[in-house]
Parts: structure tokens; C-alpha cells; sequence
């Protein structure tokens, strides 16, 4: 060659080398923008694309009442699912499969022609159709078993437990509240997956692995069950548009019943409106009308400010407050407080009121909770509005007496008549008593917690007192009195706030009946309340009779015991049975066992727990043997502290 | 007869590149295969260490007789390849909806696979008689034209359009490479577009359906767009270590498909990440460095032309595929020569690299 081609060779081939040199840079760029810089978002993506969530569901815990009653249950049903990519002939497989399942073959054909590597067909079939669709055994169509959830007490109790949706996984109630410790260790479980979509490893759960726990609730399916018909009657009777009616242990804070109305069956909840789900009695705020002159009361006693029989002008039921005139139902003259409780006067209310200053009226109905969250272990809870002092008119200061300008939940409601009731402790409700494995083991417990203390007991005992003659004749709720206890409460009708007007209507009412029985030693309070009653609206004749039938239906079934004996003897028995809130319990220790300081205190009748409180504030170290009340102890009581460090207690179930 | 300079001046460094190639390419199908393995595909790795056996026992046999033989058997060699192609027509073996292999009993030969190298040594020839360098005119480039056009329509009618793109690249990269007109290449070109209604007329109804889906893959979804998908995550997946061998999910799992012939480099790519693609690559690019360097050494255009040639297809395949597995480029069945699986691929490959090892030795050696 001659060495001018020589050159001219070699200059393209400089020219081709930096050609592909740059050809391939690129491609090198490409492998780095694809596994450095899009990398992880490719990576996330591979993922995405070989795992997926289990299907293989393992059975949702159950649901009892406080009796051990069934609640909520699962059983198992078979499911029919498909790997559509291993159908083959998707035509006749959807015509056969229509047959079997009895479902529209233009429906499953359009699965079956879906890319996704899994679809269900059908959930939750009856025994027969699994056998069919066994019998056809075709390639791609699979079975597997899913569990279904049952309630077998329908509408009882349906608002407080709610639903599990097919995937189990908590909807509404108690099932959404307590979902984790319901629905166990299935979601955890991660499948790999190839291409075709065949299973190939399920990744264990790493973490937080549990079975399914099942829930025991403070209610009580009889009297849910006795609540529900009793208000649905009420409705009814009434032309209420909605109603709620809460059975409640005021001692401990503990839910009995939880009436909604309307209703819905949990076994088909698809079929209702998401309204008629709704839990009324902690969703759902209301003005609590004349309901609050039972905390006016208290509140007023409590501060000294007035006595049961202070005499208060009742202003011939006609009182101006600025440019605005106040109205009683019936025109009263000079009224004893205790009166004009009992009538419901609303002057009278502004005469306590007056008495006591709307600061500490405010500052009351703070400490009865309203304005904020009972803490009730129940999603989606309201905690009203409570407007400050500041920004309320006079005019706004004064009907807030009576119970305008405000708005509280009705488990408020009830929770602040708890208080009146078991002697001035405002308590958290609760719903769940206690979490438990499947082998009964207690893994959680829900005790009764006291929120605050708000009146002292004797103001509280006064309190119902007074109340007592709400009921009484002549009173404005005789019809909530229950035969053979003696009962207290309070009536409301309120006015509700039209909502276009935005004044107060005259038409659309609450009526309310808050009370508890037997009054002396109240073992119950149930709270009643039906909005928007058609015909007399007062909660005195709507409301108060529910509370009757069913205050009476449910002492009865707790058997407690009717005014006689007497009432002493009563009192007594009845709080030994139902001791269980400390602060009394530990006052009641001191008048029984009066504990010499420096020595070891008697604990004998005392349970495990209090008795290791008791040794803690002591310094001691207990021995604990058997379970129940203490009966025998070791040192003996009185023994000189100092000597001894350790404490042997016996105990033994009480009979 | 056999000089002892040709010993002295045997290109090592080729050898030992071609050696780590194949050493990747053994242990990547190992990979590849061992998700198949339950479904009969376990001796894929040790086919492939057959085939490189053969290679390189063809690559010495290449470097045996002096390459200026083959300026004068080109034209023979040519037509022989180009009778294997229409008898891969009549006789072959369909695979896949096309007609590409010819059966020989225990082993089947893709006749394409010759006419790629044939299609060069024709070329270099015709290049390299002319007495001029470069400024070919349009009535000087008629003879390559119909030399390029023959095979590259049998190859159509099979069909396979990978190859038959290949093979238009390659001999296209070489006539640029000896730098022809511009004008003429234009006038060429679109002679080219207007002929081919005609051709598309000849072509049968099932040919043509195959044409339509390789040229809008968009028409079959879950088919090539859904392989570029799967691809493009096992690629990114592997991230800059990669995932471990044997250890590759989207391998495991069959979301990659083709894993032992055209997405062998997104095995690669996911087990060994960002690293091993990178070696991978830049293997390819010493290697083509390399040839182009002998290429430049050549003692004579003939040499250089045939090297060049060569590398192009490396080159080609080697971008094409790699682009078509990251998509930046439709899917076209190209496989990563040397890396993928394939007899065919593999013992031509090694054969025209034998040649350009011939070319490598010869260089000091003058003839005539």
C-alpha cells in the first residue's frame, strides 16, 4: 500500500473508534441512569412486582358480651379464585363456572381476561357451589377457605361492634377500634410470587406475629338486647327520627348497652346507609337542654352557694335579660331550689345560676368533661362544643343555665350523670373489658380509670335527692319511675338549631331522660335521648318511659335488690358487690381497718391488688399465695413495722 | 510452510479477551438456566461450553491458511452461503413462526450467520480491488448493492428482520468506511424506500402479519413492551453490586424473559449490577479497540476492510442489543454476540474472529 492510503486508513479508523467510543458511551450513561440513579425506584417496582399480600386469611378473633355471649364470630366458607394467565380456554371456562356459581359469565370472562396474575371469582360460597365447582376441576381456577364474619345478635349491639369488611379488616365499631388484635397475624404475610403469578415462598411474619385475640366487652348482649327494642318501640311510638339509649355502671365506667336507632343488620351492612351505621351516642352532639340543671345543681351545692331549700324568685315565669325575655313553661312564683329542679323552671335555673356566677358554672361543666373527649375506646368520638365565657353574650351566659349554647355527646351526657351517680367521680367509659388469646389467656385488661374527681359524695347524694323528685309526682318525669327501686333523674327537651334559620326551632326538639337507680346507691344510669320527636317532644313522656322499662328489666337481670330490705342494709351489700372504683374502696378501708402508722395494717377482705398497693406505700414485699380476697395474713396486723419487710398474705376466693 | 513469526506474533490479548467473554458468558447462562432447570433447560451452560470449544478450535483453524486466500475464493464462498439461505427457505426449521435454521441432524446451523461473514469478505474484496480511496459514484456502488440486497431479502422472507437489519448496518458501516459519495448513498436510499411497496407485495400474508408486529411491538402489549418492562426493572434492580448470583428475583421468578439469548445482559445486569455490566461493557469496548487497532496495522486494505467489517457487526449487535434490553430501542431480536446463548452466534463469531486474528499475525508478513 502506499503510504498515503496508509494515513487515509488510519484517519477512519481514528474516525470509527471515537464513532463507537461515543456510541458506547452512551449505553454506559443508559446502564448507570437505569441502576444508580432510577435504581431504587426499578427496585421498588421489582418488588412490587413478585410479592403480594397473603390471601390465605386466618380466622378473625371473636367478639363476646361481658358473659361470655357471642357477639361477633367468624366461620369458615370457601372462596373460588383464578391464576388467569394459566386458563386456557377462558370462554367455556367463564360458561362453566357462570353455571356453577350462578354469576354473570360476562363478569368472569372479563376477569379471567384481565393481566393480573390473580382475581377472585367468587367469595364466601356455600358448601354446594364448592362442590360444583370441584367437580369441574379446571386448570387455573382454585379453591381456598376464607372465614366469613357472623353476628349472630343482628341489630343488638351492631352500632358498638360495627363490621369486618370480606378482606377482614375492621369497618366501623369495635372491628375498626380493635382491628390488630381482631384480625391476627394474616396481613403480615407476604407472598413471592413468578411471573405466572404461582406462589413460591410466603415470607413469614417477622414481626408483632400474634393469632387472632378475641375481645370481651363490658356489654351486655340481654340488656343491649332489651335497650334496642325497648328504644326502637320509643322511636316508633314517638316519630323520632333517631334515638340512643346508653346503659351504664357508674362505679366503674363499664358500657351495659349502647342502643342506636336506626338500626342495621352488621350480616348485611351493605344493604344499609352508611348514616344508619353511625354510633350515634359518641358521633353525634346534641344541646343538652334542662339536662344541665342537674349539673347546676351540683355545681351550686358544691360551692355552698345555695341549699336544697333556698327559696329563689321563679319571676311569674317572665324574666327579661337585657333586650330578651326568658320563659317557663309555667309561671311559678317563690320556688325552693329543690323545686325548681323538679319542675324544670328555667328562671329558677338563672337564679342558681346568678348565684353561683357563670365563671364557676363554666368551670364546672368542664370538670363534669364536656368540651372534651370522654376517651372512650370507640372510633370517631365528638367532643361538643363548650364555648369560654369570653366569647359568650350575657344572654348566652344565662340560657347556658338551662342548657342553650352548648353542645355535648350523649356518652357525655351519661358519663356526667355517672358522676352525680356513684358519689362525684367523673370515669373514662370503655367498652372492652379484656383481650384474650386463643387459649383464654388474658393478654390485656381494661380496668375502670377515674378521670377526676368533681363534687364530693355528699353533695352528689344530695344531688340525687333532689332528683328523686323529678320523677316523683308532680315532677316532670313520673313516668320514668321504675317499681320497687327508687329512682332519680333528669329530663331535657331542647330545642334544636335550624340549621337554614339558624335560630332556635319550634318544631324540632331533643328529648332527653338521664337518670340512675336506685338512687341511693345507683347500680345503673342509662341515658335516653330521641331526636326530633314528633307530637309532645318533652323528654318527660317520650324518653322517661324507656328509661323505666329498661332500668326495671335491668336491675332485675343484675339482681339487685329492690328497696327492701331496708335501705341501709342494702346500701351496704350492694357496695361490697360492686366495690370497684379504689378512691371509695380506700376510704371505706379506713373506717373498717383503722391502720396504726408505723404498723402492719390489716388487709384481711382486701383483693390481691390492693393489698400490694397497700404493701408498696408501706415498703413491704408481699407474698402472694392463692388467688381471691385476703383471709389470712402474716405478721399480724398491728405488728411493729419496722421489724419486718415481707408480708405473707393468703387469699382465697370469695364465696 | 508454517512461519514461526506467526507464532511470535499470535495475538494473545485477543485471546484472552475472547477467554473472559466466554468465562462471563458460561457463568451468566448458568444463571440464566438455573431458573429453567425444571423445565429441561439445565444443559444450556454446558451447551454453550461446547460451542465456545468448537469456536475456538474454528478461531485457530482461521488462523491456519493466509486470509488472501479468501479474496479469491470470496465470490464462491458468497454464492454458497447465499444457496444455504434459500435452501433454509424450502427445508428449515420453524421456530417461533419463522423459518431460520437448518437442520444437520444433531445440531442445527442458522445459515444467516454465514452470509454475515460471507456478506464482508465480499465486500472488502470489491472495496479493496478499486484502485481509488473513497468518492465511489452511484454506478460503482451498484455491484455491492445487489450483493447486499440478496441475502438481506432472503433473510426478510424467513423472516428475520433482526439479522437482516444487522446485515444492512454492517455493510452500510463499511461503505461509509471507505467513504462514498453522500450523494450517491442518498439516491440509493431512497430507491430503496420507493422499491419497497414492491417488495412488500411479493411477501406471503403471514410474513407480512410478522413484519407488522416487529415493526409496531405497541400491537402485542403484553408481549415485547411488557419484556422491555420487565427488563428495564431487572436492570435498575440489580443497583451497583447487584443482587448476588443465582440470586437475581426478576431472573428467579421468569419476569425476564428470553434470560439465556436476547436478555442475557439484564442477567447480568440485576445479578452483578452496575460493576459487572460496566466489566461487561468494557470488555466489549477493549475488544472492539483492539480489532480496529489491528485493523490499522493491517499491511493491506483487504485486511483492514474484513477486520473492519467485523467489528461492525460486533459493535452493532453489541449496541443494538444493549439499547433494546435498557429500551432505548424497540425490541428487535438481536442477541449480545459472544455473551448469549447460540451455537450459530457462537461459531461464527469465533470463526470471524479467527479472521481477524489471521489478519493480526500477518501484518509483517509481505506476500507478494
Amino acid at each position: 500500500m502506499r503510504i498515503k492510503d496508509k494515513r487515509w486508513i488510519r484517519i477512519r479508523i481514528y474516525v470509527t473508534g471515537i464513532c463507537f467510543l461515543l456510541v458506547l458511551g452512551v449505553i454506559f450513561l443508559r446502564a448507570y441512569q437505569l441502576q444508580i440513579v432510577e435504581g431504587s425506584k426499578l427496585s421498588s417496582l421489582a418488588k412490587e412486582g413478585y410479592t403480594g399480600r397473603v390471601i390465605f386469611t386466618t380466622q378473625r378473633g371473636s367478639i363476646f358480651d361481658r358473659n361470655g355471649k357471642e357477639l361477633a364470630v367468624s366461620i369458615e366458607v370457601g372462596s373460588v379464585y383464578s391464576y388467569p394467565k394459566m386458563v386456557r380456554d377462558k370462554t367455556r371456562t367463564a360458561a362453566l363456572i357462570a353455571s356453577a356459581l350462578d354469576i354473570d359469565k360476562g363478569d368472569i370472562l372479563k376477569k379471567l381476561q384481565s393481566s393480573r396474575s390473580f382475581v377472585w371469582i367468587k367469595r364466601k360460597v356455600t358448601p354446594d357451589e364448592i362442590k360444583r365447582v370441584r367437580e369441574l376441576n379446571l386448570t387455573g381456577i382454585e379453591l381456598t377457605k376464607e372465614s366469613r364474619r357472623y353476628y349472630p345478635s343482628m341489630e343488638t349491639g351492631a352500632h358498638v361492634i360495627g363490621f369486618a369488611s370480606q378482606d377482614n379488616k375492621g369497618i366501623e365499631g369495635i372491628e375498626l377500634h380493635h382491628n390488630w388484635y381482631l384480625e391476627g397475624q394474616e396481613i403480615r404475610l407476604n407472598r413471592i410470587h413468578d411471573a405466572l403469578g404461582r406462589s413460591l415462598i410466603f415470607d413469614g411474619p417477622k414481626t408483632e406475629n400474634h393469632d387472632p385475640y378475641d375481645l370481651i366487652l363490658t356489654l351486655d348482649k340481654d340488656i343491649s338486647y332489651k335497650a334496642q327494642r325497648a328504644l326502637r318501640k320509643a322511636v316508633q311510638r314517638s316519630g323520632a327520627g333517631s334515638g340512643v339509649c346508653i346503659v351504664m355502671r357508674p362505679r366503674t365506667g363499664e358500657i351495659l348497652a349502647m342502643a342506636v336507632v336506626p338500626e342495621f343488620n352488621p350480616n348485611i351492612f351493605w344493604r344499609f346507609r352508611p348514616y344508619e351505621w353511625r354510633n350515634r351516642a359518641v358521633t353525634d352532639c346534641f344541646e343538652p337542654g334542662s339536662t344541665l340543671k342537674a349539673f347546676l345543681l351540683a355545681a351550686a351545692l358544691e360551692d355552698g352557694v345555695i341549699t336544697p331549700e333556698t327559696v329563689l324568685n321563679c319571676e311569674r315565669g317572665e324574666y327579661a335579660i337585657g333586650d330578651y325575655v326568658i320563659h317557663d313553661r309555667r309561671p311559678f312564683g317563690m320556688l325552693p331550689v329543690k323545686e325548681i329542679i323538679r319542675f324544670s323552671s328555667n328562671i329558677g335555673a338563672i337564679k342558681i345560676g346568678q348565684r353561683l356566677g357563670a365563671k364557676r358554672f363554666h368551670y364546672y361543666l368542664q370538670r363534669f368533661g364536656f368540651g372534651e373527649r370522654t376517651g372512650i375506646d370507640f372510633p370517631g368520638e365528638r367532643k361538643g362544643t363548650l364555648k369560654s365565657i369570653k366569647n359568650t353574650s350575657l344572654l348566652g351566659q344565662n340560657t347556658l343555665y338551662f342548657g342553650q349554647g352548648m353542645s355535648a355527646s350523649l356518652i357525655q351526657l351519661a358519663m356526667a350523670f355517672g358522676a352525680i351517680a356513684n358519689g362525684g367521680h367523673l370515669m373514662r367509659p370503655y367498652l372492652v373489658k379484656s383481650i384474650v388469646d386463643q387459649r383464654g389467656e388474658v393478654i390485656r385488661e381494661f380496668y375502670p380509670s377515674v378521670r377526676r374527681d368533681i363534687i364530693k359524695p355528699e353533695t352528689a347524694k344530695e344531688v340525687r335527692r333532689i332528683l328523686e323528685g323529678v320523677v316523683r309526682k308532680g315532677g316532670t318525669a313520673p313516668k320514668a319511675a321504675i317499681k320497687g327501686y327508687p329512682v332519680a333523674g333528669k329530663t331535657g327537651t331542647a330545642q334544636k338549631v335550624d340549621p337554614i334559620k339558624k335560630t332556635y326551632s319550634n318544631k324540632d326538639f331533643v328529648a332527653f331522660f338521664g337518670g340512675f337507680a336506685p338512687s341511693d346507691s345507683p347500680a345503673i344510669v342509662i341515658l335516653v335521648a330521641l331526636d326530633k320527636p314528633q307530637g309532645k317532644p318533652y323528654g318527660g313522656i317520650v324518653a322517661a318511659p324507656v328509661f323505666s322499662d329498661v332500668g326495671g328489666w335491668t336491675l332485675n337481670h343484675l339482681n339487685v335488690t329492690p328497696a327492701f330490705p331496708p335501705a341501709t342494709a342494702r346500701h351496704e351489700r350492694a357496695g361490697q358487690r360492686n366495690f370497684s372504683y379504689p378512691a371509695e374502696k380506700d376510704k371505706a378501708m379506713v373506717v373498717l381497718h383503722p391502720d396504726l402508722p408505723g404498723t402492719i395494717p390489716d388487709v384481711k377482705g382486701l383483693a390481691v391488688r390492693e393489698v400490694l398497693r397497700k404493701a408498696k406505700r408501706l415498703g413491704l414485699k408481699v407474698i402472694v399465695k392463692g388467688s381471691g380476697l385476703a383471709v389470712e395474713q402474716s405478721p399480724a396486723p398491728g405488728t411493729r413495722l419496722r421489724k419486718h419487710r415481707l408480708l405473707t398474705v393468703t387469699f382465697r376466693p370469695p364465696c | 510452510m508454517f512461519d514461526r513469526r506467526l507464532i511470535h506474533n499470535f495475538d494473545w490479548i485477543l485471546l484472552g479477551l475472547l477467554i473472559l467473554i466466554g468465562f462471563m458468558s458460561v457463568f451468566n447462562l448458568y444463571s440464566a438456566a438455573h431458573s429453567i432447570r425444571s423445565m429441561g433447560g439445565s444443559q444450556i451452560y454446558v451447551k454453550q461450553i461446547c460451542w465456545y470449544a468448537i469456536g475456538f478450535l474454528i478461531l485457530f483453524l482461521m488462523t491456519t491458511f493466509d486470509y488472501h486466500i479468501l479474496e479469491r475464493f470470496a465470490y464462491p464462498l458468497f454464492f454458497i452461503s447465499l444457496i444455504f439461505l434459500v435452501v433454509v427457505l424450502k427445508i428449515g426449521k420453524v421456530t417461533h413462526g419463522s423459518q431460520r435454521w437448518l437442520s444437520f441432524g444433531y445440531f442445527y446451523v442458522q445459515p444467516s450467520e454465514i452470509v454475515k461473514i460471507s456478506l464482508v469478505i465480499v465486500l472488502a474484496k470489491y472495496f479493496s480491488e478499486a484502485e481509488k480511496m473513497g468518492d465511489y459514484r452511484l454506478r460503482e456502488l451498484l455491484r455491492p448493492f445487489i450483493l447486499i440486497a440478496i441475502p438481506f431479502m432472503l433473510i426478510v422472507y424467513e423472516p428475520d428482520l433482526g439479522t437482516a437489519l444487522i446485515l444492512l448496518i454492517v455493510s452500510f458501516s463499511i461503505i461509509i468506511f471507505v467513504n462514498v459519495n453522500w450523494k450517491s448513498i442518498l439516491i440509493f436510499l431512497s430507491t430503496a424506500v420507493l422499491a419497497a411497496p414492491l417488495f412488500w407485495i411479493t411477501l406471503q400474508e403471514y410474513q407480512k402479519k410478522r413484519i407488522i408486529t416487529f415493526l409496531s411491538p405497541d400491537l402485542d402489549p403484553l408481549g415485547a413492551a411488557y419484556h422491555v418492562t420487565q427488563s428495564k426493572i431487572a436492570i435498575g434492580s440489580g443497583l451497583f453490586r447487584g443482587k448476588g448470583f443465582l440470586k437475581g428475583t426478576q431472573t428467579r421468578l421468569h419476569f425476564l424473559p428470553e434470560q439465556h439469548t436476547d436478555f442475557s445482559f439484564s442477567v447480568l445486569a440485576e445479578e452483578w449490577g452496575f460493576a459487572g455490566s460496566a466489566i461487561l461493557l468494557f470488555l466489549y469496548l477493549f475488544l472492539i479497540l483492539w480489532c480496529l487497532n489491528i485493523a490499522k496495522n493491517s499491511k493491506d486494505k483487504f485486511g483492514t476492510l474484513i477486520v473492519v467489517g467485523i467489528v461492525a457487526s460486533i459493535f452493532w449487535h453489541l449496541t443494538i442489543n444493549v439499547s433494546m434490553v435498557t429500551g432505548l430501542l424497540p425490541v428487535v431480536g438481536i442477541p449480545l454476540v459472544l455473551f448469549s446463548y447460540g451455537g450459530s452466534s457462537v461459531i461464527s463469531t469465533m470463526a470471524a474472529m479467527g479472521l481477524i486474528m489471521n489478519v493480526s499475525m500477518r501484518r509483517f508478513i509481505f506476500q507478494k
